[in-house]
């Protein structure tokens, strides 16, 4: 997996932490150490772009649902109905 | 019937139920971030019912999202989310404005459907997790030392949207909830931790097995449609 050039960072600890960094997990120099890393590092990089690749897959495939406009409505009429409920539970108490 | 009554709804409003999900274990620093701090107690039922309505609602799309990709169906999605609007609005007293209503609200969507909801349901996946992705997660570190990265990335990057969502449901479910949390809503671990009541440690350890194995199961798929030529994607060894 390794270039086989010698790294501050060697490449399994910038590769354990490739989530961490996708995902926002990690510290300002944590994130600077890892980028100086990927510069330096063809198959670390490339390691990175598939990651992130898959990561924007999964956004792209599933960030425009929208629920049925029906669903919104009978959800409003039941929670009016509900606190239509309570009220006239809080007057017969 | 899935649904609770409005009246089995408002028997879970009482505003002395703490968070109204019992089964939600969190130390008081969760519970304050995620807002289970008693409300003012003068909010009459049709303010409230308002306020609900204004805060709430606009997630709509979001959580029925989340649910279509938990229960892999229209039908069940759509009374999933209706059961977790009438929890959350039971529950609604003792969320404190303000607060992280998106987290709240995943987190009954994500209670509802784990405690309730998926019971109905007959799940492949649901026992035998851990055994059951062991040797898939192998196969999928096998996958990651072809040297062909770049060009796996751009070939995945031409897969349909119907494919990702295919691989997706083929999933452990908490594989499957972890990764569509951080991904497509962008949930910290913290957060996430909190919506699916576990450990950060074990969010990253689903987020890490999950992704490895979404990757395979993404890699088979492109390997079908052509994207990938067969002999690449799988089995690749160090060159």
């Amino acid at each position: 997996m390794s270039c086989g050039n010698p790294h501050e960072v060697p490449c399994d600890e910038v590769l354990a932490m490739v989530y961490d960094y996708l995902d926002n997990e990690c510290g300002e120099e944590q994130r600077h150490r890892i980028v100086e890393h990927l510069h330096e590092c063809g198959p670390c990089l490339r390691q990175f772009g598939l990651e992130e690749a898959v990561k924007a897959l999964v956004q792209r495939s599933c960030a425009c649902a929208t629920a049925p406009e029906h669903l919104r409505e009978e959800i409003v009429t039941r929670i009016r109905s509900v606190s239509v409920t309570y009220r006239v539970r809080g007057v017969s108490d | 019937m899935l649904l609770l009554t409005p009246v089995e709804a408002g028997a879970v409003a009482r505003p002395s139920s703490g968070i109204g999900l019992g089964s939600w274990a969190m130390d008081d620093d969760t519970a304050d971030e995620l807002g289970e701090v008693a409300a003012e107690p003068t909010e009459s039922a049709e303010q409230m019912a308002a306020r609900f309505e204004r805060d709430a609602m606009p997630f709509l799309d979001q959580l029925y999202g989340a649910a279509m990709r938990m229960t892999r169906n229209p039908a069940d999605a759509e009374d999933l989310v209706q059961e977790t609007y009438l929890k959350a609005y039971a529950a609604f007293s003792s969320f404190t404005e303000g607060t992280n209503l998106k987290a709240w609200l995943f987190r009954m969507l994500t209670n509802t459907y784990i405690n309730i909801y998926r019971k109905k349901q007959r799940q492949p996946y649901q026992t035998g997790t851990d055994d059951l992705t062991d040797g898939q997660l192998h196969e999928a570190e096998s996958h990651t030392s072809t040297g062909l990265k770049s060009a796996e990335a751009v070939a995945l990057d031409r897969l349909a949207d119907t494919d990702v969502v295919e691989a997706l449901a083929k999933m452990p479910e908490d594989f499957r909830i972890a990764v569509y949390l951080a991904d497509v809503e962008g949930f910290s671990y913290k957060e996430i931790a909190e919506i699916m009541d576990t450990p950060v440690g074990t969010v990253m350890s689903r987020l890490h097995r999950g992704r490895k194995l979404l990757r395979s199961l993404l890699e088979d798929y492109a390997i079908e449609r052509g994207l990938i030529p067969a002999g690449v994607g799988d089995g690749g060894d160090d060159a």
